[in-house]
């Protein structure tokens, strides 16, 4: 247990001393992450409001399927990005595997399924009343889909704040798609699987002390703006 | 207020821009200042705390696409996509990108972090280095998705040759395996031949071992010690409870040896470079069986055109060039007091 | 001149019927009730009337125009009315914004919005918590709220839907006064549902009773309550006393009592209605004007505020009485006590 105290140090001496490697490696989780979050988010806050506002056959299953898929495990998303963009597979020819953009492509598929999901509960989460009452108040459908969503903003934002923290915790993709290449796909994760097979636990393990500081960070940002 | 905000946008893109090394290496003030215009229309509109998230996290998508684009490129871009060069250093690094899958016994030794810059400024190159089992990097050599791999599995590497997939197998430096074990030796195997010590753990049932099990060099190298001990390899993995299949890295697997003082095989690099951190010592350490050569094969151009065989070639190359065979020769003498590889450019060591 | 009128409109859920084939016209700058006991469809009629559901059948005129559809139409006329729900719903963000919905969605300006608002804010009493979260306001302030919203976007139809059933005697007499000052300030048309009779008759020019998804009168305020057209009616204004009864000539057989009704009547099965404040106890046989007379055993006292309910047993019919307390005193009225009853003929009302 001593490991844990020594790593709880060495996290802060990393972190005050700015180590440029450390940092670089943070950087780019949170990059990587973010990037993944964004881009899902804008295809799925939309696409989650179709499901939810429009009728169609067969919308229970599909919400049954999407929320199944929260508990993809992120190495069958890897090796399914793998195959796909590994130089023998049918989109080998963009020459992508064991980059960044791969690994967002593969946090993209991650999350997708958790900001559907959550998106379509959150916004059945809103009273509905609140639409007949914005209806009835001379708004447009549109304008009510507006303000529903705006109902929703806490949950749509505890939506996103998950979808960040399953892209940023994620290992599985890390390695299959990205390599844990140094300065190029490493990240927390990644790094933190290294050192630990290299017998480095203090380091590890204040590696992932500095991850979950960068999601405490990402959260109060993010909630911040939700509060607005 | 308006410039303090714009100011600050301005310095969350240079922020991100840190993140990645290799965008910094090829970003230049051209780049950026694309992305401050296209913040700049943005945060025009709205001047809000929102804007300025937005904005960040607009800069944060580009970046992520951009990151893609520099990636994509083990071919060198073409010169006009390339930014007028400002008088520094580091506007002058490549793009150019090279993979090489690497056992984890070389990668956990250091020996790559050590090669990796050195290579890296001479052939100015972006060197991917992507380590793995034996098993995986053979995978992946076959499939394309490395330009050369450095492994060590002889048996494993000549089929890869042979059936077409590596141009070469060329060794570039080889050491020893180890048995080692508890301190207290429960099975007695000291000085053994490594197939008689072997057989004296199948026989006796003192003590423990623990196998990689991952269809790695080490683990390939297990199997044949077994073999030659007389084996079935099936036989031996439903022998009993103190066969133990770790299913993981080099480095893991003599942790966990050390934690239940258990029997391992394993290189010896790894075994010094972890010396002080496990609590089992060598028992055998001779027989021409143990020997564990290092070779580095590039994936032959035939199958996989999009390959970078000329930098292949320069790393074979340069890692049986006489100045990092020495290198490599003198590598952890410093911190181990012994060599952890011996360098034999292009001659596979006798048996 | 007639602002919205509903043609056979009937609404039918799965099985079940809410609405029956409804006629209502509802002029302009009155105040219209409609009242009924729950799920009686009332609420049903008024989403239908504001576009917010589509009747089954039938159509709805706003302004002589048939509005019956959803879309460009829908919209249009929606925004020339204002529904206030039963249970106050509020935007989860401040009271300003709440009311500055309605605006901004009609294209406002924001200076207009803000003056608008601010002027309402006062009107409900409300200016202090102009930033608070709407939220965060108790049932009543948040029912204010939902009324200030309303009539922010001055529509020229008001639906208010059972607009104080949540809400404590204090606040109710608020909200109402709030509605009695929009009346007198705006003068605008208000349809409004409530299952209490006597706000009604406070509140409202004319009242209609729906019951079971099917209007069974329309009147003046005091017209409904004085003269119920049928038995149903009856009962919800509160006529305790009904019976069903053998009418002939002028008389009616309530079993083995011979009521006089002082007119004549087809001979056929009917009802009998008596408010139980129209009939008199006395502990001696009254020699009055009143024909009917009767002698009976109290057999149950039961409070209600200021009043006692006496249910008095004669033969094998039970009669509720309303006296107040003063009354029972004097009269020293007890259980299993011998009494006398006596109504008017002019108290009784019939249906056939």
């Amino acid at each position: 247990m001593i490991e844990v105290w020594h790593a709880f140090i060495k996290a802060i001496e990393l972190i005050v001393s700015l180590d440029p490697e450390v940092m670089e490696i943070a950087g780019r989780s949170l990059g990587i992450s973010a990037t993944s979050v964004i881009l899902a988010s804008l295809i799925c806050l939309p696409l989650g409001g179709l499901i939810h506002f429009y009728r169609f056959p067969g919308k229970r299953v599909l919400i049954n399927v999407i929320q199944t898929l929260f508990s993809i495990p992120s190495v069958c998303i890897g090796l399914l990005v793998f195959v796909l963009f590994s130089r023998a597979g049918p989109i080998g020819g963009l020459n992508l595997l064991f980059t960044p953009t791969t690994m967002v492509i593969g946090h993209m598929m991650l999350i997708t399924p958790i900001l559907l999901g959550l998106t379509i509960s959150a916004l059945s989460g809103v009273d509905k009343a609140i639409k007949d009452t914005a209806l009835s108040l001379g708004a447009s459908d549109f304008q009510a889909v507006i303000i529903i969503s705006k109902e929703a903003r806490f949950a749509i934002v505890a939506a996103i704040i998950m979808g960040f923290g399953r892209a940023v915790s994620e290992l599985g993709i890390a390695l299959m798609v990205g390599g844990n290449i140094r300065g190029f796909t490493r990240v927390l994760t990644s790094a933190i699987a290294l050192e630990s097979q290299k017998g480095e636990l203090e380091m590890a393990i204040a590696l992932g002390i500095i991850l979950l500081s960068l999601s405490f960070i990402v959260n109060v940002v993010l909630n911040r703006i939700q509060q607005r | 207020m308006r410039v303090n905000k714009k100011r600050q946008g301005g310095e969350n893109v240079g922020e991100n821009v840190k993140i990645s090394k290799s965008l910094r290496d090829c970003c230049s003030a051209g780049k950026m200042r694309v992305n401050e215009k296209i913040r700049r229309k943005i945060m025009g509109k709205r001047g809000k705390r929102i804007g300025k998230m937005i904005g960040g996290l607009v800069v944060i998508v580009l970046l992520g696409l951009f990151i893609g684009r520099v990636g994509r490129a083990p071919v060198p871009p073409p010169v006009e996509v390339l930014p007028p060069a400002p008088p520094t250093v580091e506007a002058l690094r490549p793009v150019e990108r090279m993979r090489v899958a690497t056992t984890t016994s070389l990668y956990d030794t250091g020996l790559w972090g050590h090669l990796e810059p050195m290579f890296e400024k001479e052939f100015n190159v972006e060197l991917d280095i992507i380590y793995a089992g034996t098993g995986i990097a053979l995978a992946w050599g076959r499939r394309g998705d490395v330009d050369v791999i450095a492994t060590h599995a002889k048996a494993y590497e000549k089929k890869f040759v042979a059936e077409g997939y590596g141009v070469q197998r060329v060794v570039f430096a080889y050491n020893y395996f180890l048995i080692v074990g508890p301190p207290d030796d429960p099975a007695g195997i000291k000085g053994l031949s490594p197939e008689a010590a072997f057989k004296r753990l199948m026989e006796t049932g003192l003590g423990r071992f623990v196998s990689r099990g991952d269809a790695s060099g080490t683990h390939g190298k297990e199997k044949a010690i077994w073999r030659g001990a007389g084996y079935d390899y099936e036989a031996v993995r439903r022998a009993g409870k103190w066969y133990i299949e770790a299913g993981r890295g080099m480095g893991p697997t003599l942790l966990m040896a050390s934690e239940k003082q258990a029997y391992t095989l394993v290189d010896m690099g790894t075994f010094l470079a972890f010396g002080g951190e496990v609590d089992l010592v060598p028992l055998v350490d001779e027989g021409a069986i143990l020997l564990n050569v290092y070779s580095a094969i590039a994936i032959n151009p035939e199958r996989h055109p999009k390959t970078n065989i000329e930098m292949a070639n320069n790393l074979i190359e340069f890692l049986t060039s006489p100045e990092i065979q020495e290198l490599i020769g003198n590598y952890g003498v410093e911190e181990f007091g012994m060599p952890l590889f011996i360098p034999c450019a292009g001659a596979e060591p006798k048996e | 001149m007639v602002i919205v009128e509903v043609r056979n409109l009937s609404k039918r859920f799965g099985e079940k019927e809410s609405l029956k084939n409804i006629n209502i016209k509802v002029e302009s700058g009155e105040v219209l009730a409609l009242i009924g006991p729950t799920g009686a469809g009332k609420t049903t009629l008024l989403r239908l009337i504001d576009l917010l559901d589509m009747p089954t059948s039938g159509r709805i005129y706003f302004d002589d125009t048939d509005v019956t559809q959803l879309g460009k139409v829908g919209l249009e006329t929606r925004r020339r009315m204002a529904f206030v729900s039963q249970k106050p719903v509020v935007f989860n963000t401040t009271v300003y914004n709440n009311i500055a919905y309605g605006l901004k969605w009609r294209g406002v300006g924001k200076s207009s919005i803000r003056q608008k608002v601010d002027n309402i804010l006062e009107m409900v009493n409300l200016s202090d918590h102009k930033n608070r979260n709407a939220g965060t306001l108790s049932g009543g302030e948040a029912q204010r709220v939902a009324i200030a919203r309303a009539i922010a976007v001055e529509p020229e139809v008001l639906l208010l839907d059972e607009p104080t059933a949540n809400l404590d005697p204090i606040s109710t007499s608020r909200i109402e006064e709030l509605i009695t000052n929009i009346i007198h300030r705006y003068g605008t048309t208000i349809v409004m549902t409530t299952h209490d009779m006597a706000q009604g008759q406070r509140l409202a020019d004319r009242i209609v009773v729906l019951i079971n998804g099917e209007v069974h009168q329309v009147g003046e305020r005091s017209e409904v309550f004085a003269f119920p057209r049928d038995r149903e009616v009856a009962e919800f204004v509160g006529m305790k006393n009904i019976f069903l009864v053998e009418f002939k000539g002028s008389k009616a057989w309530l079993q083995n009592l011979e009521v006089e009704l002082g007119r004549e009547m087809k001979d056929a099965q009917g009802y009998l209605a008596i408010r139980p404040e129209d009939i008199v106890i006395s502990r001696e046989r009254l020699s009055s004007s009143m024909r009917n007379n009767f002698r009976g055993v109290i057999s149950k006292i039961i409070r209600e505020g200021f009043y006692y309910e006496v249910q008095v047993k004669v033969g094998w019919v039970i009669f509720k009485v309303l006296i107040t307390g003063n009354a029972l005193s004097e009269l020293d009225l007890r259980e299993g006590a011998s009494i006398y009853l006596a109504f008017k003929s002019t108290a009784i009302h019939t249906f056939q």
